[in-house]
Parts: structure tokens; sequence; C-alpha cells
């Protein structure tokens, strides 16, 4: 099968560690994706916010490139990112006027006929439990790991169409799969603030300090996360969370594919751990010692 | 609440509304499922379902100048949770695009709109975000030059924040997506 690659704008920027962990792991499990030609931002929270159209065509350009070269099925890490392309499919299927409209724009055709997955669906999809269970070679076991969601991955669920929007479980298992134990607790599925985070910085805290009590008051040692927006607020806030609600957190935000990385036996600085602020040194650390 | 005084301006603007909605205002029946998940609904002066029921009486000028309109992160929990099917977090968009439309500037609000309005604006030189930039012409732009100042060094130490940004070859191309769709 084909697979094309999405990276969108966060995984060359702030979140570089993504991309970089989820290509060394994909590498190791011998999966080729190659990135869309000359792809642009999908629009993000800023295009559907304000112009309903804009929002549908910037993604549909992409998909249009990915089908015209005969990719059947299209991986989009960030979950912003999954969620944008998969609201134009869902856009252009049931509005023929629009889609008569974008296509024309894009000078370009589109049939809807490619899969798209976000890192968790192509995971377990398309890779497969078995494939990830056999390149298991240093398990976590004793690690405790909690899986926070947030919103894109799984809503709204008529579009996203993927595991179950108040209680979603593919994470934990692929948790499951690495020895790693996972961690039950209440916010797995609330919103982290997303793109306030620069516009409504204390609404962000205040949200996303929640997720990070809570996660911790579980028995958390590492936070788990598939989408870069919820990692810049998750990780590079948190000293400030700390600060402003007086009370320490010192909770590593791990991308799951770093934490699959882990697994793997492939070298933290290969997957780019050291590019965090919350410095993962305490649980890379545990891992050592529970491995001995 | 301001009572309805026109009824022809009341049913032009549910009929914008819906059309842009691809749903019915009549369809939600006030059980306050959505209000009561919303994760911001701390910060709103009208909860969603309010912001739906004055929609539907034509309260215009209300909704279009709520906080609530851009408070919504579109997390889409009233969605994903309404018993009715409706779509909440859709009407949280219409209503943006509508004000956006109509040159209203949200006065308690404004740094959220003019995120987007920079963001889109950043799409539309590189058609991908440079974040530098991004970052510094919102701040130009809100006077909020210095807040979350204090993250930079080390996001550079930790080689989050690029110098240079990436621009595609067929800009032409976004040119007139942003044309037709502006």
């Amino acid at each position: 099968m084909k697979l094309a690659y999405y990276p969108g704008c966060s995984l060359k920027g702030t979140s570089f560690e993504y991309e970089v962990s989820l290509l060394k792991i994909l590498e190791a499990m011998g999966i080729e994706v190659k990135e869309i030609p000359d792809w642009n931002c999908c629009g993000a929270s800023a295009a559907h916010s304000i112009n309903h159209n804009l929002a549908i065509a910037l993604p549909a350009r992409n998909l249009a490139i990915a089908e015209k070269d005969g990719f059947e099925s299209v991986l989009a890490p960030c979950a912003a990112c999954s969620n944008r392309l998969k609201n134009a499919d869902y856009e252009l299927k049931r509005d023929d006027i629009l889609k008569k409209k974008i296509t024309n724009s894009l000078e370009m055709p589109y049939d809807s006929e490619m899969s798209i997955n976000n890192m968790l669906e192509f995971l377990i999809g398309v890779v497969g439990k078995e494939k990830i269970k056999s390149m298991v070679k240093k398990p976590l076991a004793g690690l405790k790991v909690a899986s926070y969601y947030g919103c894109l991955l799984v809503r709204p669920p008529k579009v996203m169409q993927f595991d179950d929007p108040e209680n979603p479980v593919t994470m934990d298992e692929l948790v499951s799969l690495t020895g790693a134990e996972p961690v039950d607790y209440s916010y797995k599925t609330e919103c982290c603030g997303a793109i306030n985070s620069l516009s409504k910085p204390d609404v962000v805290m205040a949200l996303t300090g929640k997720v990070l009590y809570d996660a911790k008051n579980h028995g958390a040692d590492v936070v788990v996360v598939a989408c870069p927006l919820c990692h810049s607020n998750l990780d590079v806030r948190q000293k400030e969370i700390e600060r402003k609600y007086e009370e320490k957190i010192g909770l590593p935000i791990l991308f799951i594919t770093e934490l699959l990385g882990l697994s793997f036996g492939i070298n933290p600085k290969d997957l780019a751990i050291d590019g965090h602020m919350v410095a993962a040194d305490r649980v890379l650390k545990k891992i050592e010692e529970l491995s001995k | 609440m301001k009572t309805v005084l026109n009824e022809q301006n009341r049913r032009n603007f549910v009929a914008q509304v819906e059309s842009m909605l691809h749903d019915k205002l009549s369809k939600c029946y006030q059980c306050g499922k959505c209000s009561a998940g919303c994760p911001v609904n701390f910060e709103m002066d009208y909860t969603p379902n309010q912001i739906i029921k004055m929609t539907e009486l034509g309260m215009e000028d209300t909704v279009l100048n709520s906080k609530t309109i851009w408070l919504c992160v579109s997390c889409n929990t009233c969605s994903t949770r309404c018993p009715k099917g409706f779509e909440v977090t859709g009407i949280m968009d219409v209503l943006r695009e509508i004000a956006e439309r109509k040159g209203i500037t949200s006065k308690t609000e404004k740094e959220v709109q003019m995120f987007h309005e920079v963001f889109l604006d950043n799409v539309k030189s590189h058609g991908r975000i440079f974040e530098l930039e991004l970052v510094g012409k919102y701040k130009l732009k809100t006077k909020h030059l210095f807040r979350d100042m204090f993250l930079a060094p080390k996001m550079l130490e930790k080689g989050k924040l690029k110098m240079h940004g990436e621009t595609i070859s067929n800009l032409n191309q976004i040119a007139k997506i942003f044309k037709d769709f502006e």
C-alpha cells in the first residue's frame, strides 16, 4: 500500500520531536511513508473559526495532491491536521455544490477514496498490534503512563469515526503493548485550551492544570499524547502552571511515538526526547532501573 | 433580555445561520447539557444553550458581540453530548464567521480574533506556518510584546523555535484559494 505522510506545520517547528520519533519508529518497523509533495497548512482552528470554505479548501488541496499521486492512505500525526483533513473529506462528500467550487478553484479532481489516519489509527490499523508487540525489546514494566487524548482525535465522532469519544482506549492499548501500565484518570478527553494558548493563556493554564494534577494524583510517571498542540500546552506551559497553583508537577510529556521507541530499545536521543521543556531524565532513569 | 422588535430581521438572521450551519435551531430543547460540559463556560458571558436560543430569537447584535463565540475552543464536547445531535460547535463557527464578515471586532476577546486573522495571513504568505513570524506579528498587533517572552530562551535552546520558515513552491495556488474563498 502506498502511504502518504502529511506532517503539518507544528511537526516542522515547535513539535519537531514528534516527527523525529515517528520517522524513527517507522524506520525500525520497516514501514515507508512519503511526504505529500508541496503540502500546505490545513488552516487549523483559525480557518474554521472564521471562514468555513477556506477551512475545507486548504486541506482539500493536500488530499487532492495525494490522490493524484496515487496514495491510498494518508497519515496525519497531528491531531488537528487529521481532524481538518477528515472534516474536509466529510464536507466534500456531503456538499456537492461546495465540492464543485473547491475542485474548480484547485483545478484538481477529488474522489474521496483515500483513508485518512491519525497516529493512533495508523499504529493500530495500518501497522497492527502484532507487529508493534514483536518490536518491543525493552519492556517498560512498572512505568505508569497516563494517556491524554484531548479533543481532536475523537470528536466530533460522526466525522472522526475513531474510538469512543468519552472513553477512548486506543492509546492505552498501545501503552500496554510496551509493557507499561496505563493509568486510569478523569481528564483524558478534557480540552487543553488548544489554539487559545497565546491569546488566552490563563484559561489554557486552568484547563491544562486540571489534566496534569489529575494525572499526577493518579500516580502517573509520565503523560503520553498524540497531538502537538496538547504537547505544547502540557509541556511548554507546565512550569508556569506550577507557579500559578503553587504546587510542583514535574510530569514529562512524551509523544506516544517516543514511548514506543523507548520500548523498541531506541536511544532516547534518537527520539529527540531531550527536546522537551520538562526534562524526562527521571523517567528515563526509572526505565533503566526497571529493566535491570 | 431584549425582545425581538422586527420579525423579518429575525427570520433573515435565522435563515442565514441555518443555511451556513446545515442544521435547524428549533432542534434545541434547552436541556443545557452543552453548557454543563463546556470546559470554558466559566469565562463566558452567555452559555452555549443561551447563544442558541438568542440566535433563534433574532438577538443578532448580542450574539455577534458576545464573549462566548470567541472563547469557544471548538473542543466539540457539546456537539458530541447533545441528545438532539445539534451542531452546537458549528453554530459558534457560523456566528464568528458572520461577525468577521460584518467587520465586528470583539471588544473583550479581540486577541482571539486577531490570532485567527494573523494565522491565516501567515498561511497566505507562505502556504505554511512560520511560527516565529506568526508569534512576532501577533505580538505587534496586540501590543503584548513581553507576554510569554520568558519561554523563548529555553525554546530556542531546545530547538523548538526555527529561525527560518518554509514556503511552498506553488504559492499561486494558495493565492487562488484565498482569492476564491476569502
